[in-house]
């Protein structure tokens, strides 16, 4: 996929640790923001990175000196995000919508990513980690 | 402080009342479990979420919830969820957990 010509890039790089999942739903807000969206929207991007961080971060390799990287790509018409871990690429390929009478602590995260932003491909390589490829158009005369 | 989370007891009702304020997400949804869950082993009545000054919640935070209202299923009893803003009732929403807790007085 040609995501790079000529465009703005951001990239960020966090620990694996709880407690900076924030700092990317912030920095996401932020640049959503920046380019436009409204705010409905900007809530959906900041739900989506924080599902997408959290799963980094549970299916990493529990070393809390390891890092993930996002990439904000910033497009005329929309916003991509690349989020990649280094985990045991264990993300699921297809999502389930959830069974609401299994009631299930977990799994509810890529389907959340997926309602919410308008294309998502999660590509995961066992033992090298999963990558996350996010898409949110911008409406244009709403 | 990313999350605050208080409880009281609803006398009138018979009831816990839970009040996050903040966020709850993979950082605080441990705090929040311990709470939720320790709150369930001692009392047998419902529990009342009050989510006025809830923020965010992710799927941490639901799960969570789950979990909570699978413990108290086992004493039949439930999960009432009051108050929420709009962007949690989303959530609520599209995850079809809605008709799994008791939703009541959104904003």
């Amino acid at each position: 996929m040609n995501d790079n010509n000529n465009k703005d890039h951001i990239k960020l790089s966090l620990p694996n640790k709880p407690e900076f999942v924030s700092v990317a739903r912030l920095t996401a807000s932020s640049i959503a923001s920046r380019i436009g969206f409204n705010i409905e929207d900007i809530e959906d991007i900041k739900v989506a990175i924080g599902e997408a961080c959290t799963n980094a971060i549970q299916h990493s390799s529990l070393n809390e000196s390891d890092s993930y990287e996002i990439e904000f790509i910033l497009d005329i018409d929309k916003l991509i995000i690349y989020i990649r871990d280094e985990g045991n690429g264990k993300c699921k390929k297809d999502i389930k919508t959830p069974n609401v009478e299994e009631l299930k602590e977990s799994g509810l995260g890529l389907f959340i990513i997926k309602t919410l932003m308008d294309e998502v491909k999660c590509i995961s390589c066992e033992d090298k980690g999963t990558e996350i490829r996010m898409v949110k158009r911008i409406e244009v005369g709403v | 402080m990313a999350l605050e989370i208080k409880k009281t007891f609803d006398k009138e009702n018979d009831r816990w009342v839970i009040k996050p304020n903040g966020e709850i997400d993979i950082y605080t949804s441990p705090e929040f479990k311990e709470v939720l869950l320790d709150l369930i082993e001692e009392s047998e009545t419902d529990i009342v979420i009050n989510g006025e000054n809830l923020d965010y919640i992710d799927s941490t935070g639901l799960g969570v919830l789950i979990s909570g209202l699978k413990k108290l299923k086992e004493k039949e009893r439930n999960i009432i969820i009051i108050n929420i803003k709009k962007n949690i009732n989303k959530l609520l929403d599209i995850t079809g957990l809605n008709k799994v807790f008791i939703v009541k007085e959104c904003k």
